[in-house]
């Protein structure tokens, strides 16, 4: 159920879309011209930026389904109705017709109202539609008038604390080796991997000190993170869990390589980036983010801090969610 | 109030405060909601991706809001916000009926969860005030709630964007965190 793990129906269906988005005239907001939209009206047929999403989120779905190109999972019919208006200009061609000479259109940084505006006579009220085009019914027509009614009129409301994911970080624990000792003679060792206020953990392994988990564990990355701790405890049944061991995982190498070079799908089998062994971290040996197969990743070997002993490898991969 | 009922409260809700996940597709309404709840207004919003949490103390408890973003490859990290949750406000936008479907099926996954098993769920049929928006009942019926099994539950016609409804709803969700039969 995870993202772009569908069959290759689906695949092929995002790659169609993809293509489309690609082209040079959907490279622009279809309603304020930003560059890079990475949102879709499906239903209307046009790629629009996250901010014209948001008014067009807010018009109902009997007017606009948003979907974004990114982070949704596509519907063949959905995408072929996109294929079908055949892209921005197409759609614009339609929608803005009878756009009157010298009309200001919003611009990328337009405040949330007049987009609002725009859009609203654009696709609601369908203003700049030839008029035998036009289907509006009134009752529409009637909603449309409280454009700015209902949001107030002192700007910049958006974006209010959010907290924006910048991609997913899939964590493989791979295994532990010559862990240390908390029951009798052996433990009962699970991984807890923490980043800001999330939480994943293993399965508890049953009396083993070189555990192997293939485990995978996903967190969403916020704009602002820190380190990944990572933490293996001894689970206890009676008593409170006993730690094994712990160490910090600088995620910037992987993350800021990723982003210095773009979209891994079009790049070949590289090494990107080098976390470097030093005595201030906890790492084994040098750890490398490369991509391969299209996926950007980063092997990582850990000595425990603050226990006797105790090796731990993982497997990362990181998942930009390109807003 | 005595004072061993004082300490059994605030041992149950952690001083009265309540950890909320607010969850629903996307455009269900989650981000308008939470700041309608938490400034009285209605905000421009823009998609979640990621969360929004907020503070809002309401019939003497605080509420923990976490508001996170519903497009379809993030719900999978939902999850990772499942412990120590009290409540769950699953959010409809009751006129984008095509999607009622997946609307349930991702409520009813949700209700699986090992993690939400002490939760409560109230349940917000939102925007109506769009054309076309099916109400409470019909609502029900589509995420087939009377399903629900072992949990209490309760479903409120709201409309964020008109302030309706949202009140009333935190009311049945005080009252039943306060009663503690959760």
């Amino acid at each position: 159920m995870s993202a772009g793990h569908g069959d290759t129906g689906a695949s092929a269906t995002m790659a169609k879309l993809k293509e489309l988005l690609h082209r040079s005239e959907n490279r622009i907001c279809a309603d304020c011209s930003a560059p890079d939209p990475k949102w879709a009206s499906a239903n209307i047929g046009v790629f629009i930026c996250v901010k014209c999403s948001g008014v067009h989120r807010s018009l109902g779905t009997h007017i606009s389904k948003v979907l974004s190109a990114t982070l949704d999972k596509w519907t063949e019919n959905e995408v072929e109705s996109m294929i079908e208006v055949g892209g921005n200009s197409n759609a614009n061609s339609i929608y803005e017709a009878f756009l009157p000479e010298g009309y200001q259109k919003p611009h990328p940084d337009s405040s949330p109202e007049e987009r609002e505006k725009f859009i609203r006579l654009k696709y609601e009220l369908q203003e700049f539609l030839k008029p035998s085009l036009r289907i509006v019914s009134h009752q529409t027509s009637d909603s449309g008038k409280h454009a700015g009614g209902a949001s107030h009129s002192d700007g910049s409301k958006s974006e209010i604390g959010m907290i924006e994911f910048i991609g997913i970080l899939n964590v493989k624990v791979i295994g532990g080796t010559n862990l240390a000792i908390r029951d009798m003679s052996s433990s009962d060792p699970y991984v807890v991997l923490t980043l800001g206020h999330q939480k994943a953990q293993t399965s508890v392994i049953k009396g083993n000190l070189n555990p192997v988990w293939n485990e995978e564990l996903k967190l969403s990355v916020p704009r602002q993170y820190g380190p990944l701790k990572l933490q293996v405890f001894d689970h206890d049944m009676v008593s409170k869990d006993d730690l094994m061991g712990e160490a910090e995982i600088d995620l910037q190498t992987m993350i800021n390589a990723a982003a210095a070079f773009g979209d891994p799908e079009l790049l070949g089998d590289i090494q990107i980036g080098r976390w470097l062994k030093s005595d201030d971290n906890a790492l084994v040996r040098d750890s490398a983010a490369v991509v391969a197969g299209g996926k950007v990743k980063q092997g990582v070997g850990l000595k425990l801090q603050h226990t006797e002993s105790g090796e731990l490898e993982l497997e990362m991969e990181w998942m930009p969610l390109n807003m | 109030m005595g004072i061993v009922f004082t300490r059994l409260f605030s041992s149950l809700f952690g001083n009265r405060e309540a950890r909320i996940l607010v969850l629903g597709l996307d455009n269900a309404g989650k981000t308008t909601i939470l700041y309608r709840l938490q400034m009285g207004e209605v905000v421009s919003t823009i998609p979640t991706i990621g969360f929004n949490v907020e503070t809002v103390q309401y019939n003497n408890i605080k509420f923990q809001v976490w508001d996170l973003g519903g497009q379809t490859s993030i719900r999978p990290y939902w999850r990772c916000y499942f412990p120590n949750t009290q409540a769950i406000i699953y959010v409809v936008d009751s006129s984008d009926t095509d999607r009622l479907v997946t609307a349930k099926e991702e409520f009813h996954a949700i209700l699986e969860e090992d993690e939400l098993k002490g939760a409560v769920v109230l349940v917000y049929a939102n925007k109506q005030d769009l054309p076309g928006a099916l109400d409470d009942a019909a609502i029900t019926e589509s995420l087939e709630l009377h399903k629900i099994k072992s949990r209490q539950w309760a479903i409120f016609k709201t409309s964020a964007i008109k302030g309706e409804g949202l009140f009333e709803g935190l009311d049945w969700l005080s009252n039943t965190l306060k009663s503690g039969s959760s």
